[in-house]
């Protein structure tokens, strides 16, 4: 998502070696420019300008959809817009399950068993479609250390006695889950920024990230004044790069937070 | 310049000579005020000689290309019609389209502000839905943009809006029986809502600023288009921004090509906003995000709200409606009023208090 060189749009070569000079080389410099400023660099006419603004725009610019084309997608592939929780209640008020294709959020005081959840979700995710899974890897992004194998191994062999019925099934199940430990937001957002070829190359069909809140509450003392802004870029910033992969590939994102009694925000 | 003769009644012609003016320009220089002065005419006399005498200059004159528009000028009289006209896009809360005076204006800019939940996208393709509604049901008969940011359009609830819409206007139409009724229910449908919706997922702000630059265009080539729903105008703006007085230019910039959009195509424009923290001396309040400045941008704000377990909206800021707060409900149809519907007033300031909201205690 780095940002487009102006020439893949569509300027001459001409005048991008002249917007060049003034350090202008990316669609995003020549957009956050104001009108006067783009008049200057590139020494022409307010009419002129304008179509080049259409011009770099039409680059930047993305695809319309009607909501009708979007309706018609989903129907196509309906079993792949859910994950289901294995929670018959839970999947009934969600309407099928964790949705693919967006973030969802799950957050309880310590102890009510978040972590036990997404366990258990990574095993779903590999089983066969017909079982109701994805059939697919799993990045689990674990920032406590909470993480079992042999509580996972536990959960499958318990759950789906038929199916992991040998344990070779087990083992190729644990090989399908792919666990980073993480213990910075710096980390953090380095690993969901490689994750786009990740996904590609071991076909993983949901990620989960265990937990945000552990690891932003760590770096940022929110008592401290200037911590706030910090804090709400690192969030803002991961939230936006997981709905990115999250749709471009349409996998489900639950990315799970740790809230303690109080609220995380506390007054100064 | 070529010597002419002005068609000027000889006497004051003479004067003129007299006084030593040469030239037509000299004429529009001095204005009517020096002119009566300096050749002892009134000054009626003097402006309607003036007058001529542009007529002359610009009849020979030829016109530069590319002239800019002119500005528009009209008097209150026209601006009153106008707005009289005007049409209002219905949100289906009676309450709410009370306070709003009808509902939410075209050629206006509305901001939703709340937190997260609360019901900002879900007005919002409420509204997608309603300028929809045709003509003889009381609707705009238009077509909708919607410019997503985060994610958060959902196709399968615009399906339920749509389809709750579209039985209220059978409904409608059973009652009274009308042909125009009837004729326009036959091209009313789930299906041609949805293919009336254009939806664009702007990811970052670069994305955005791009896509409000084509608006025009692409509005120009959509000329049905009623109503422009940016949802979530600040989540782009709140990472990656160390320079912030680059985004309060962006941002006003935005604002600008926006207000010229909403007037040009008569469009509403809708844009929903988060809210953030503003940290105090004792406490911390709630306050729309994106700072003190963009707070000029929109005509109307409105502030989303929970007071336990009821929303409310509050009309913050109008230049015709007072400041009022209605409860309103999120329905499986859609955004609708609460049973029966009432409307009550806030007198307190607008800044709310999220410790009186015990159902959510976390907040990002």
């Amino acid at each position: 998502m780095a940002p487009k060189k102006l020439r893949r749009a569509r300027l001459s070569q001409e005048l991008c070696e002249r917007l060049s000079r003034y350090q202008i080389t990316t669609c995003q410099d020549f957009l956050c420019l104001s009108l006067l400023d783009l008049m200057k660099v590139t020494g022409q006419s307010y009419r002129n300008v304008q179509k080049l603004l259409c011009k770099v725009s039409l680059a930047c610019a993305p695809k319309m959809q009607t909501a009708y084309e979007m309706k018609v997608r989903r129907a196509v592939n309906p079993s792949s817009a859910f994950l289901s929780t294995s929670l018959h209640g839970l999947d009934k008020v969600l309407h099928g399950g964790v949705p693919c294709g967006s973030l969802t959020e799950i957050t309880s005081p310590p102890g009510c068993g978040k972590t036990q959840f997404c366990i258990m979700m990574s095993v779903l995710a590999t089983l066969p479609v017909s079982m109701g899974g994805l059939d697919g890897a799993v990045i689990y992004i674990d920032t406590e250390s909470a993480f079992s194998a042999e509580r996972l191994v536990e959960i499958a062999g318990n759950r789906f006695p038929a199916y992991f019925d040998s344990d070779e099934k087990l083992f190729s199940m644990t090989r399908s889950i792919y666990l980073y430990r993480e213990l910075t937001c710096g980390s953090v957002l380095k690993r969901i920024k490689s994750l786009e070829e990740e996904i590609i190359s071991k076909k993983v069909k949901l990620i989960i990230i265990d937990s945000v809140a552990s690891v932003v509450r760590k770096e940022f003392d929110t008592k401290l004044q200037g911590n706030l802004t910090e804090r709400s870029n690192f969030l803002a910033r991961g939230a936006s790069l997981l709905k990115y992969l999250a749709e471009e590939f349409s996998i489900p994102d639950p990315a799970f937070c740790l809230f303690p009694k109080c609220s995380l925000r506390e007054p100064a | 310049g070529q010597r002419q003769l002005l068609p000027l009644a000889p006497a004051l012609r003479a004067r003129l000579v007299a006084a030593g003016f040469q030239t037509a320009q000299e004429l529009l220089d001095t204005g009517p005020c020096g002119l009566s002065k300096e050749i002892g005419i009134s000054k009626e006399e003097a402006l309607e000689a003036l007058q001529v005498v542009r007529q002359e200059c610009h009849s020979d004159a030829t016109q530069t290309a590319g002239a800019p528009g002119t500005s528009r000028k009209c008097t209150a009289l026209e601006l009153l019609e106008q707005e009289q006209a005007q049409g209002f896009i219905i949100t289906f809360c009676s309450a709410l389209d009370n306070i709003l005076g009808g509902g939410v204006q075209l050629t206006k800019i509305t901001e939703i502000c709340g937190e997260p939940g609360v019901g900002k996208t879900q007005l919002c393709m409420q509204l997608a839905v309603d300028v929809q509604i045709p003509e003889c049901f009381g609707g705009l008969a238009g077509e909708a943009v919607f410019i997503d940011t985060e994610g958060s359009f959902m196709v399968d609830r615009v399906v339920d809006v749509a389809t709750a819409c579209v039985q209220h206007c059978q409904l409608i139409a059973e009652a009274h029986q009308e042909e125009d009724h009837l004729k326009a229910l036959e091209t009313f449908s789930l299906e041609s809502i949805l293919s009336h919706i254009y939806y664009f997922r702007c990811r970052d702000y670069i994305e955005l600023l791009a896509q409000v630059y084509l608006l025009p265009d692409f509005l120009s080539e959509h000329s049905k288009v009623r109503l422009v729903v940016i949802d979530g105008i600040a989540f782009p703006f709140r990472h990656d921004f160390e320079d912030l007085s680059l985004r309060t230019r962006l941002l006003n910039g935005l604002a600008q090509q926006l207000i010229i959009v909403a007037n040009d195509h008569k469009a509403a424009v809708i844009l929903t906003n988060q809210m953030t923290t503003r940290i105090g001396q004792s406490q911390s309040t709630l306050v729309p995000a994106l700072g003190e400045s963009w707070g000029h941008a929109a005509t109307v704000r409105l502030i989303f709200h929970w007071d336990n377990n009821q929303r409310l909206a509050t009309l913050y800021k109008s230049p015709s409606q007072k400041e009022s707060t209605i409860p309103y409900h999120i329905t499986p149809h859609g955004f609708r009023d609460v049973q029966p519907p009432a409307v009550t007033q806030n007198p307190e300031g607008t800044e709310l208090n999220p410790r009186k909201r015990p159902r959510r205690e976390e907040e990002k």
